[in-house]
């Protein structure tokens, strides 16, 4: 079974992601900032993490760096231009920019698509 | 809404906008204050974005300074270019007061504040309402206009009651459409 972690401040994101992504057969683990998610993946491995780009603590940018060998996928309520979002994009694990408020049809298409490839 | 009206009859406003037709708000009000000299603090888009929008929709950004306390936390910036200045985050209160106060010296015309909301995802409403109550005393002193946004989304009405004691009118966009 895929695991995901969902990172994201806030607990009604949290919540309800990870409510269908489990109901798509993910198991799900979640963190409530970057620095608790760096912290839980000294024991967790996910194959994918949703992360909010805009959260207390540590910069999301800080904390991306730290994390090798998992693909990342942000969820931005940031606006960002095209240019920058290519620019993130180029980083090595990010894998996609879901931007809020998304479709959950969209989140879940996304989500396999990533984790087929 | 005539914001340039609003703006001569208050110092400070704040502008609770209601959140599915917030984008289409900035971009009128920044339309309707672009021939005067304007600060924007932009907390929830970035610099770039801001000006792609603005210029997509025909908002002439010559006269604008922006603070921008977003690009920073998602990738590398310089601390300055000619018409931004880029905080650390939109958590860093002081740095923000810091530069907004510097500013407020320099000849601009009025002030949009974007947007105290998105101040409560680093900061709980009691520092925020403190920050705002600072920061309107500085422009009280100063010659600039300010209309500072908030959204209209439940979990902030505790936000606005605290905030709302500070500025000279509260205006619910939501009430007046």
């Amino acid at each position: 079974m895929k695991k995901i972690m969902v990172v994201d401040d806030e607990p009604d994101i949290r919540a309800s992601v990870k409510t269908i992504l489990e109901k798509k057969g993910y198991k799900v683990v979640t963190a409530i900032s970057g620095d608790d998610c760096l912290k839980q993946l000294k024991k967790e491995k996910p194959d994918l993490i949703l992360m909010d780009i805009m959260m207390p603590g540590t910069p999301t940018r800080e904390v991306v760096k730290k994390i090798k060998d998992i693909k990342i996928s942000f969820l931005s309520v940031v606006r960002t231009s095209e240019a920058e979002k290519e620019e993130l994009m180029k980083q090595s694990n990010i894998v996609d920019f879901i931007q809020k408020p998304f479709d959950i049809d969209e989140l879940i298409k996304r989500v396999n698509k990533i984790l087929k490839d | 809404m005539d914001v340039l009206e609003k703006l001569s009859e208050n110092k400070t406003t704040l502008l609770i906008i209601p959140s599915e037709e917030y984008n289409s708000f900035i971009v009128g009000i920044a339309k309707q204050v672009s021939k005067n000299k304007v600060i924007y603090v932009t907390l929830n888009k970035t610099y770039e974005s801001l000006k792609e929008i603005f210029n997509k929709k025909g908002v002439n950004t010559e006269k604008m300074f922006f603070i921008d306390a977003i690009s920073k936390t998602i990738k590398k910036t310089p601390d300055q270019t000619p018409d931004c200045y880029f905080i650390n985050s939109p958590g860093a209160l002081t740095d923000l007061s810091l530069i907004i106060s510097k500013l407020l010296d320099e000849p601009f015309d009025y002030l949009l504040f974007d947007s105290l909301t998105n101040l409560t995802i680093y900061e709980k409403k009691t520092p925020v309402a403190k920050f705002l109550a600072g920061l309107v005393n500085k422009i009280e002193e100063s010659k600039i206009r300010a209309l500072f946004y908030a959204l209209n989304v439940g979990q902030q009405d505790e936000l606005i009651k605290e905030c709302e004691m500070f500025v000279d009118e509260v205006v619910d966009l939501s009430k007046t459409i």
